[in-house]
């Protein structure tokens, strides 16, 4: 009975303590909470968008912070697992942070963001592409990146008009952002008279792919899109090459990674990637991309510069609406437009980007990429 | 009927991998009745420790040498694999001897968790992958039409398997250890009392199944070329899979039930449709556990008195 006692004391004082720690700190940061795949096998766009947030915290807090505040980035890894994130976001909710950069992978936005609409915490995501997310009726949801339904078509239009393949095949992970964008894929060349002859699903983590690349093969596919992450379709192009199968092959940002030519190696060569624009060889971004490559960081990924203009929408709206209560931030945001590394922003009633382009490019076997006319 | 047979050659390949890692988890069966659920984890390591030798032989050391490669990196998987196998028995499994079955189940699961954490830790939780180090192959068939593909790889993937799964077989039907292996299956108190060691009977079964799940681990990172800390959780249930199908407990039954499911995956994927190749893989396992419940090759426990 003793000893129980003595441990319930012991766990109320330093409940106490880690209380006041917690309020003592609050009084002097602002903590915008970045979730992200810190680690798993799409870590390496967590790490894009970890760089550029922690960037914009930077330079902001070397400009004297906001309302006398330093800034504080809180890097949370959600592993861009759906389970791991709902996790994630009450962490942040028990946390009283009021401001999110993320998630990063569809699948895991949304679950997410049902918790800080509920909760009344400002999210913007610099990455996750899925439309549903934007689509639930939210006040407190924004996006500092395309959409699917733009993503798809600009990608299906291409496919139609340039390459006019005449047996395509459509293949995706089942998972939200995967399937999301293969189905606007399919829905757009179809329209425009092209044959998708196979439509299939393949499972996230799957490393053997044989099987597919013979089906393909014998069904004369000329041409493949693909859509999902670069861990399963670098298998793909990798095994589907080896079987002698040539035909060409196209993906969503997801894939648009080093790590592809790492798998794939020279079956990545020639692999079409569509992308924002390359926002780092704006010259307008010009001292931004040196801050970068200063610290031996490549500002070039897809994620970075929209994971620096969510933090700085951030802080512009706090200092303009003078309040840093996320609602009202929410409000604000609505109704201004902010300039940012992505350019002028401004947002939609559902919080999704007025406009955002997508652009082509075409990736080599030594991870660089040349924009595609 | 070329397409057909590239799917037979897809399927073997697969289903070599597969009866590899069966065989750890039917063996361990066989003896003391217990499912090894961290047998897919040793798997994992020994792809890892194949990756990584490969690697720093040919980028630190400049070897070019393709066989000793090959040969060097199989011999270390092994010794550090089996050396690994030995461990989890010793630690998590021996202590438990003679308590219900659950208890030793629920150390392996853990046994399991813990090796995935200690490998991301390790190595990190990020994927690795490495340019094959054995590419080409022959193709056969029309120049403009289908070509049949067999690579290297495929064919070393085809021999290596053949021969381990020859020696193992030898081994358990003509040595003496084999011998008290097949005894300590029959009856574990009994062959105690007529004075052998059934500890180190247990061990040696511990490490012949981490031995092979080694070969898998190393052709796999070879194979395929992309490994992650978590890659052990489905091989394993898939090699638990072919374990079963096969009848655990049986060494041909686990052979002959990876093949069975590579095949079946293969084709599900060919004739069907790539998201339903597990469907039908477990569809299989469901209809073949109705109709013979010991599996194809297994043999029905009989009540020890």
């Amino acid at each position: 009975m003793n000893r129980f006692n003595r441990h319930v004391l012991s766990a109320a004082v330093s409940a106490v303590l880690l209380g006041l720690g917690g309020l003592a700190h609050a009084e002097n940061t602002i903590k915008i909470a970045v979730a992200g795949p810190i680690t798993g096998p799409v870590a390496q766009y967590g790490d894009m968008q970890m760089m550029g947030a922690q960037m914009a915290v930077e330079q902001l807090n070397a400009k004297g912070g906001v309302n006398g505040k330093q800034l504080e980035a809180v890097l949370i890894d959600d592993v861009c697992e759906p389970k791991q994130a709902v996790a994630v976001a009450n962490q942040i909710v028990n946390d009283k942070i009021k401001y999110v950069v993320g998630h990063l992978c569809s699948g895991s936005t949304q679950p997410a963001s049902k918790i800080y609409e509920d909760e009344g915490i400002l999210m913007i995501t610099p990455a996750a592409t899925n439309p549903a997310i934007t689509q639930q009726g939210y006040k407190m949801v924004f996006r500092t990146i395309g959409t699917d339904d733009q993503q798809g078509p600009t990608a299906g239009h291409y496919i139609a008009d340039q390459i006019k393949p005449k047996q395509m095949a459509v293949i995706h992970d089942k998972q939200q952002y995967g399937q999301g964008i293969a189905e606007e894929v399919k829905k757009t060349v179809e329209a425009k008279g092209v044959k998708v002859a196979m439509f299939e699903g393949v499972n996230k983590g799957q490393t053997d792919f044989s099987a597919l690349c013979t089906k393909m093969k014998s069904e004369n596919i000329d041409f493949v899109y693909y859509g999902g992450y670069h861990p399963e379709l670098g298998l793909i192009l990798r095994q589907c090459r080896e079987q002698g199968f040539d035909a060409g092959f196209m993906g969503p940002e997801g894939v648009g990674n080093k790590d592809i030519s790492a798998i794939a190696g020279p079956a990545s060569e020639g692999l079409l990637v569509t992308l924002p624009a390359d926002f780092s060889a704006d010259p307008a971004n010009a001292d931004l991309v040196k801050a970068f490559k200063d610290k031996n960081q490549d500002p070039s990924g897809p994620f970075v510069m929209p994971s620096y203009s969510a933090v700085q929408i951030i802080v512009d709206a706090i200092k303009g609406a003078k309040t840093e209560d996320p609602v009202k931030l929410a409000g604000y945001i609505h109704k201004h437009s902010f300039d940012t590394p992505i350019g002028k922003v401004a947002f939609k009633e559902n919080g999704d980007l007025k406009e955002f382009q997508f652009v082509i490019f075409k990736w080599h076997a030594d991870a660089t990429k040349t924009p595609v006319k | 009927m070329l397409e057909f047979s590239q799917q037979i050659i897809n399927g073997l390949t697969l289903g070599s991998i597969y009866a590899l890692i069966a065989i750890g988890y039917t063996m361990v069966y066989g003896i003391i009745g217990m499912i090894n659920f961290a047998h897919g984890e040793i798997y994992m390591v020994s792809a890892y420790i194949g990756l990584l030798t490969v690697t720093a032989l040919t980028v630190q050391f400049g070897v070019e040498t393709v066989p000793l490669i090959l040969l060097f990196t199989l011999v270390v998987s092994i010794a550090i694999t089996s050396a690994y196998g030995w461990t989890i028995e010793r630690v998590a499994y021996r202590p438990l001897r003679g308590k219900p079955r659950l208890i030793p189940l629920i150390s392996a699961i853990g046994m399991s968790i813990f090796l995935q954490n200690y490998v991301q830790i390790g190595q990190g939780a990020r994927d690795l992958s490495m340019q094959p180090l054995i590419s080409g192959g022959w193709r056969f068939g029309p120049e403009d039409g289908f070509q049949v593909y067999l690579s290297y790889m495929q064919v070393l993937i085809a021999v290596v398997t053949v021969g381990f799964m020859t020696a193992l077989t030898l081994f358990i039907a003509r040595s003496r250890l084999g011998r008290a292996c097949r005894a300590c299956s029959q009856d574990l108190t009994m062959t105690n009392l007529l004075g052998i060691d059934t500890n180190r009977v247990i061990s040696l079964t511990f490490v012949l199944g981490a031995a092979l799940a080694a070969v898998a681990g190393v052709l796999i990172s070879l194979y395929i070329g992309k490994i992650n800390p978590f890659i052990g959780f489905e091989a394993g249930i898939k090699a638990f899979t072919a374990a079963v199908l096969g009848g655990i407990g049986s060494i041909p039954g686990a052979m002959l039930g990876g093949v069975i499911l590579g095949l079946s995956e293969s084709f599900a994927s060919a004739y069907l449709l790539t998201e339903y190749k597990d469907v039908v893989a477990f569809s299989l396992l469901v209809l073949v556990l109705l109709f013979r419940p010991t599996g194809l090759l297994g043999t029905p426990e009989i009540e020890k008195v």
